[in-house]
């Protein structure tokens, strides 16, 4: 078994005691962030991104891992005392998490959280370990026409998944292609959209958009709309789960995890929808049916293990065909080709240490996210209290000094700005934004091997159909049309969801 | 359990305005209003992309630089349109929202203001300077309750900040005639 080999050589480098510092260090400062109210992961990754920019290569990457990881945590820590999910895949873990924590259970809650990460996150970690290189076997012979179809499904699904209907996900998906428009064509050497500005030549950073899009989206929307009737339920209890807990949570762990990596890992949008079909079928399957709306904890359990075996899975189409389906697989393929990297078949050929030596470090922060995290929870729970316009005026701070660390001048700033305004006018319409950062990534790439298709069959559109393969993967777009439809079905399960379902830091899951 | 828990709502911050009103985003008056608007500025985008597009050259051509552009402006003017269509059909009976707006408009602009000096002066006052000022001046505009207070957190803020990614990191940042 290569992988076992490479994955032992991985953990050779990763177990240095300086990376495991960079390690420790990222989980510390991801987790931090990632529990302050409104970031999401995707955020959480963008705004941190600036502290690894001077590491060497692995360091970073590790560091990387644990802010990722970190971040995802935090995350649900802040659903479950606050009830404002980050992001749209926390939203279930809220409804029964909240709950619990109102009724006095929330260290349970929390400790069922954070095992059912570290369960899901290390299975999870596992079927990427053997899964990735396996489909990168079969990527390699994906031609251009292949990678349009699968692009195409991708857009249709992150339209119709990460959005309430297809209009809205659609609108924004194309308000990212659109900005992934500006600057210099690469094939021709055309600048477009950029109206004779030097500092658009270039293109708009991914980062910048991010952070615009949902750091200056957010605090704009709470300065729109006030920030009243947030309450941090108190976290009384040591972390620890009676017998009866543990009985009750660890099926709901595994069931999340199978729920979540294999979704997670099709080439398609949308780690929310694991995380609602585990809410169902573990309320399905319950024994203690009547305790569901009124604090659960398989209701925490199960969708909080399908969330992070979601967001290993989402790693598999972005390592081997370089293809990101939610917003921080956007980001995380943005900071790995600041590191030089570049996601795609080729990356276990070409970087395979370092690559093998990231997988590592996802095992190492799991651990250590769980060491951390059961002893520490009250000292996450008390950030909860900083008051919001602390800790908005810093994201702002701070949301400045990672595009002015990623670009370099004024004229990115008020390209933030912009952006920050457009994505206040998103929200307040209740369009998500997170497929915009996921069309932004993937316009370009779109439009790449389209053009690439059409040259190598000298302009016969004929070619993009041309292949088993790419048919059934149009099918599967033309079905994944009727999506909305079925998520809502699903959805229906899981009952009313939290009044601020849509504008938050949003539609980020993993 | 012992008796270090966090006070329950000690995180409601002071200053806030009306409560999340219970429509879900974007249905109720100013969702519909927001949504026209940003329809409207998808048409504008469309244009402006296709006017971008047909100044390229051989931007007809099928795999010219200009034709994945103009297909996304299609698109664009598909969806603004639909927006506006839907939106303006049910604007009406919409539910309205608290009446606050125009305040809240005054303190945005106020902000932006914030930010747009904030780029301006940050080459020449340095980091630690601007910064401190906009965490200051953001917060206050969040509904922070102490100006000095407030304004001691953002000199703290920006210090650290200053240490952690110019001196520890080695992320240059502007330092001003002072030099930080």
């Amino acid at each position: 078994m290569a992988e076992i080999a490479s994955l032992i050589d991985g953990f050779g480098a990763a177990l240095s005691p300086v990376n495991l510092l960079w390690a420790l260090l990222g989980v510390t400062i991801g987790t931090a962030v990632g529990v302050l109210p409104g970031i999401g992961p995707a955020l959480t990754v963008a705004l941190l991104l600036p502290l690894t920019f001077r590491l060497d290569p692995a360091a970073s990457l590790i560091m990387f891992a644990g802010i990722y990881y970190g971040g995802m945590y935090g995350g649900s820590t802040t659903s479950i005392l606050l009830n404002t999910p980050g992001e749209s895949a926390s939203i279930v873990s809220a409804l029964e998490g909240n709950r619990m924590a109102r009724a006095g259970r929330g260290a349970a809650a929390l400790a069922a959280a954070a095992i059912g990460s570290f369960v899901a996150g290390t299975l999870g970690t596992v079927g990427l370990t053997f899964l990735a290189p396996v489909v990168a076997g079969i990527a390699v012979d994906f031609g251009p026409p292949e990678y349009v179809a699968l692009m195409a499904l991708a857009f249709v699904t992150v339209s119709a998944l990460l959005g309430r209907s297809l209009l809205k996900g659609g609108a924004s998906l194309l308000i990212g292609v659109t900005i992934g428009l500006v600057g210099i064509d690469e094939q021709s050497g055309d600048a477009r959209l950029s109206f004779g500005l030097p500092a658009l030549l270039d293109g708009i950073d991914v980062v910048v958009v991010v952070v615009a899009l949902f750091a200056l989206g957010e605090t704009f929307t709470r300065l729109m709309r006030g920030t009243g009737g947030e309450t941090v339920e108190p976290v009384r209890d040591r972390a620890v789960l009676s017998r009866s807990d543990w009985r009750r949570s660890w099926p709901a762990w595994l069931r999340g995890a199978a729920l979540g990596f294999p979704i997670g890992s099709l080439p398609a949008g949308g780690a929310e929808v694991p995380t609602f079909l585990s809410y169902s079928a573990e309320k399905r399957l319950s024994k203690h049916r009547s305790e569901f709306g009124r604090g659960a904890i398989e209701g925490v359990a199960g969708p909080e293990a399908a969330n992070n075996a979601a967001a290993a899975g989402v790693l598999v189409p972005l390592l081997t065909i370089g293809l990101p389906t939610s917003a921080t697989a956007a980001v995380i393929l943005t900071a790995f080709q600041s590191y030089g990297l570049q996601p795609g078949p080729q990356l276990f050929s070409e970087s395979g240490p370092l690559l093998w030596t990231l997988i590592a470090s996802l095992y190492i922060g799991n651990v250590m996210l769980l060491v951390l995290n059961l002893p520490l929870v009250r000292m996450w729970a008390r950030l909860l209290t900083i008051p919001a316009y602390a800790i908005y005026a810093a994201v702002l701070v701070f949301a400045t000094l990672g595009t002015f660390a990623s670009g370099g001048t004024a004229t990115d700033l008020l390209v933030l700005y912009a952006l920050g305004l457009l994505a206040l006018l998103m929200r307040t319409a209740g369009v998500p934004v997170a497929p915009a950062v996921v069309g932004l990534i993937l316009g370009p790439l779109l439009e790449q091997e389209l053009r690439r298709a059409l040259a190598l069959s000298q302009g016969d559109p004929a070619i993009l159909v041309s292949s088993p393969l790419t048919i059934t993967l149009w099918v599967l777009m033309l079905l994944a049309l009727a999506l909305p439809a079925v998520a809502r079905l699903v959805r229906r399960d899981v009952g009313a969801a939290p009044a601020r379902e849509e504008g938050e830091e949003a539609f980020t899951r993993s | 359990m012992s008796g270090a828990a966090n006070p329950p709502g000690s995180a409601a911050p002071a200053g806030a305005a009306a409560a999340p009103a219970p429509v879900p985003e974007g249905d109720d008056r100013h969702g519909h209003q927001a949504s026209i608007g940003l329809g409207a500025l998808m048409l504008a985008a469309a244009a402006a992309t296709l006017v971008d597009a047909a100044g390229l050259e051989g931007g007809s051509a099928l795999i010219g630089a200009g034709a994945f552009p103009t297909v996304v402006a299609l698109l664009l003017i598909a969806a603004g349109a639909a927006l506006i269509v839907r939106s303006l059909a049910k604007l009406r009976g919409a539910p309205a929202v608290g009446p606050a707006l125009r305040a809240r408009l005054v303190r945005l602009a106020a902000l932006i203001a914030a930010l747009v000096v904030f780029a301006g002066v940050l080459p020449y006052a340095g980091f630690t300077l601007s910064s401190a000022l906009l965490f200051t001046a953001a917060a206050l505009l969040l509904g922070a309750p102490h100006p000095w207070r407030t304004a001691a957190y953002g000199w703290t803020l920006a210090g650290l900040l200053f240490l952690l990614f110019d001196v520890l990191i080695g992320l240059s940042l502007p330092g001003g005639p002072w030099g930080f």
